[in-house]
Parts: C-alpha cells; structure tokens; sequence
C-alpha cells in the first residue's frame, strides 16, 4: 500500500441479514484529497464510512485505514481520526465547554486552544448544558469534537443537515482551511451537491450499494455533458450513444447525457444523423439526476463509468 | 501594487468548473484592459479564502494561464500578467480572432447595418486604442 493513500477499500461487500447493502467497493483517499460522497437516501453511504470507521464488520472485501485493518484499529491511528455521524450522542447534563474538556482529556493531541475558537466562531455557549441546545447547534458541538485533535482524516456523515446557511458556511470555510493541509483529507457524505462543488476536489456517486462515478470534480464537469440534438429527419428508435446516462428521443430531438463529450463526438454526431447539436454545462445537481433518472440506461452505463 | 477592489465572483453550482469560471474571468479583465500587464494578480490563498473554495481549485486556474501565456510566475511575489504576445502566425492569431467577430457581425445585422456601416464601427473603435 502506498503510504501517501490513507484509506483503501477494495472489493467491500456488507450485507445485513439477507440485505446486501455495499457490493464491491473500490475506493482509494489519498491524503490531501477532500472527497464528497454524494447518493440518495439509503444509497449506502452511512454504511460505507461506518465500515472505513470499523463500526461496522464487512461481509468480504478488504479495507485499509493508515495501513491498518479498521476492526482492529490501534488507539493511535483512532487518535487521527475525526468523525461526526448522523445520530448524534452527547451528553445532555454536561455544559458545553465541559463537555469539550471531557472529550478533549482523551486525546494526547487535543488543540484546546483551536477547540475554543471553533466554538466562539460557531456561537456555542460554553456556560450551557447540552440537552436543550438545537439539533443544529448539538452537530456544531459535535464537528467541534471531531475537529479538536485536528484528526488526519475526517469523516463527516451528512455534516451540514441541520445546519442554517450561515452556519454552514462558516463550516465550510473550517473545512476549508483543514482542506488547506496537504497531509489532511476529508471525506463527507453530503446531498447537498453545492457544498460539495466549493469544497471537494473529488467526487463519487454512491448508487444501490455500488460506486458508479468517481472522478476528479473538474474533469467530470468538463466532461459530463448534456446533448441536445436536432436532426435533420427523425431519429431511429435504435438511436443510442455509447455510456450515454441518459437518452431520450422524440422524433428528430434526443436529449442525452454523456460522461465524456468530446469535439470529435459532437463532429460525428452532427454529421452522421445531419444535425445540430446544443451543448450544455451541467451543475453537479444536474448530474446526480442525470445519474439517478432512466434505471435500465444507467445500469448499461454504470459497468464502464466507475 | 494590488487593486483592492479587485475581486472575482464564481458560482460553484454552475455547469463551468469553477477553475475554468476563474480563467475566463482573468481573460476578459485582460481583454478589458482592467488588468495589463505586469499586474499582480491576488494569492492563490487570498482567493481561495474569499471565496471560499478549494486552494487547488485557484491553483490551478493560475497554472492553466501561465501555460496558455497569460500570467507570468514571479518567484516569491505571486503570479503577474504577463506581456501580451504576438504568438503564432497571422493566419492563426486571426482563426483566434474569428469567434469574436461573428457576433459583432450578427448583432450589425441585426441592427440593420450595412457591411460598411459595421467596418465604420469596428474602425473607430481601432482609432480609439490607437496610442
């Protein structure tokens, strides 16, 4: 293994009972890299991180996190991680800043003095007990623990659901400056696609338990593209193009979305069915429905996408 | 030696990578005249904390600029517009040229204007950069 990758995962599987929620994993977090995890509800994605975390066992595959097995993960290698799930725990009877102290006196590298920054820059009260904090303020708490030994590699399971504009903002920008270390990576699992577009270099698409896309954020929007295409005369019913995500025909328009729009591609095109091709950019929105529309399509595209 | 006002806007959820949005927001301040040459362009960590985007991402559209010629590396400064350059032969500096005339061409035509008409346009434009 590569000591620059900080975690490996290949050909992960994990079922729950006869469920098969994860099949055949491949995913490589160099360090540096700040990943966004984008899928549906129930794509697999908590599942996936919780396995990378080893808090949950594979069914089969393998999984390497600082070279380590995450099940056995040593506590030195848990000291450089950070992580913040979707269900939240603390503890309603402790005030705030107590509950920094509490958590911080676990870890030999606890920035105590950054801890207490995020928290007057995030406007948690230090002097008040948790329980009757907001759902949103109750995750900043808890990005705040994550964050306070400046873990390696950070892991955030839906980070910013319940947070407010400004608060998410102000979120992103501690990620970004995190983002800024060359040896510290992120993934985080988000469908909020805009977040991902300011902050992720990388991008993958979590699908029914499968990867379907993974690629660096600007070359998948340099390359996924939306066709549409006026032909001359109608278009065969037999009309398709290779990998396309997407393809819909009506008489002589089709609209296709491609993951690799080339000049050469669209040269072809206009001249074998004598037409006129609009190209057009799409948001990274655009593309999860692009990647989430026509089932049967996708799952033709899916085998050379990923 | 920096313009403060000097600020670039981007729209992470536009279809344009955010990279290429900065570029062609470079070519058209130089194309404006807003930058000439010689001037620094901010650091790639101001502008990434301005914006609040990924530093690679503003890394990168430097790099692509300084490739095409555009910006120049200064060592421990930063990144300079560069002098323009006349690179290339006149037949390619004019295909470059060409995208750029259709639609003052069109929008002539549009406005009813004579072939001649719309040469007087591009004319007195040209008396006006004479230096």
């Amino acid at each position: 293994m590569n000591t620059e990758e900080v975690v490996r995962v290949s050909g992960l599987c994990k079922s729950f009972e006869a469920r098969q929620v994860l099949n055949e994993i491949d995913l490589t977090i160099p360090e540096g890299s700040v990943v966004g995890l984008l899928g549906k509800n129930g794509a697999g994605k908590s599942t996936l991180l919780k396995c990378v975390l080893g808090l949950l066992k594979p069914t089969s595959g393998s999984i390497r996190v600082f070279n380590e097995e995450p099940w056995h993960l040593s506590s030195e290698s848990k000291s450089r991680i950070g992580y913040v799930g979707q269900d939240i725990n603390l503890y309603p009877w402790m005030k705030v800043g107590n509950v920094v102290d509490y958590v911080g006196s676990f870890y030999p590298n606890w920035n105590s003095g950054f801890a207490r920054k995020l928290l007057s820059r995030w406007d948690l009260p230090v002097d008040e007990r948790v329980g009757p904090l907001s759902q949103g303020q109750q995750q900043k708490l808890a990005l705040v623990l994550a964050l306070g030994h400046e873990p390696q590699l950070l892991i955030l399971d839906e980070p910013v659901a319940a947070l407010d504009p400004s608060a998410r903002r102000e979120f992103l920008r501690t990620l970004l400056e995190i983002a800024h270390d060359p040896q510290r990576s992120i993934v985080f699992s988000t469908h909020i696609t805009s977040d991902v577009e300011r902050v992720a270099d990388r991008v993958v698409f979590v699908k029914d338990g499968r990867i379907v896309y993974d690629s660096p954020l600007d070359v998948m929007k340099d390359g996924v593209k939306r066709l549409r295409i006026s032909a001359s005369s109608n278009l065969p019913d037999t009309f398709a193009i290779r990998d396309a995500l997407r393809c819909e025909v009506r008489g002589r328009h089709a609209l296709v979305a491609v993951p690799d729009a080339s000049d050469s591609m669209l040269r072809e095109l206009e001249a074998r069915w004598d037409a006129e091709v609009l190209v057009e950019d799409l948001s990274l929105e655009e593309i999860f429905l692009e990647l989430h529309s026509t089932e049967p399509l996708m799952a033709a595209a899916t085998g050379e996408a990923s | 030696m920096l313009d403060p006002s000097f600020q670039f806007a981007v729209n992470p959820s536009s279809g344009v990578p955010i990279y290429r949005q900065l570029m062609d927001q470079v070519r058209a301040m130089i194309a404006s005249g807003q930058l000439v040459a010689g001037d620094l362009l901010p650091s790639v960590r101001q502008t990434a904390d301005e914006l609040s985007i990924n530093m690679m991402t503003v890394s990168k559209a430097w790099s692509r600029l300084e490739s095409e010629g555009l910006l120049e590396r200064e060592r421990g400064t930063g990144m300079r517009v560069a002098p323009p350059l006349a690179s290339g032969t006149v037949r390619e500096r004019k295909l470059d040229l060409t995208p750029l005339a259709d639609p003052l061409v069109t929008r002539g035509q549009q406005l009813g204007l004579t072939d001649e008409q719309i040469l007087d346009v591009v004319r007195s434009v040209l008396r006006g950069k004479k230096r």
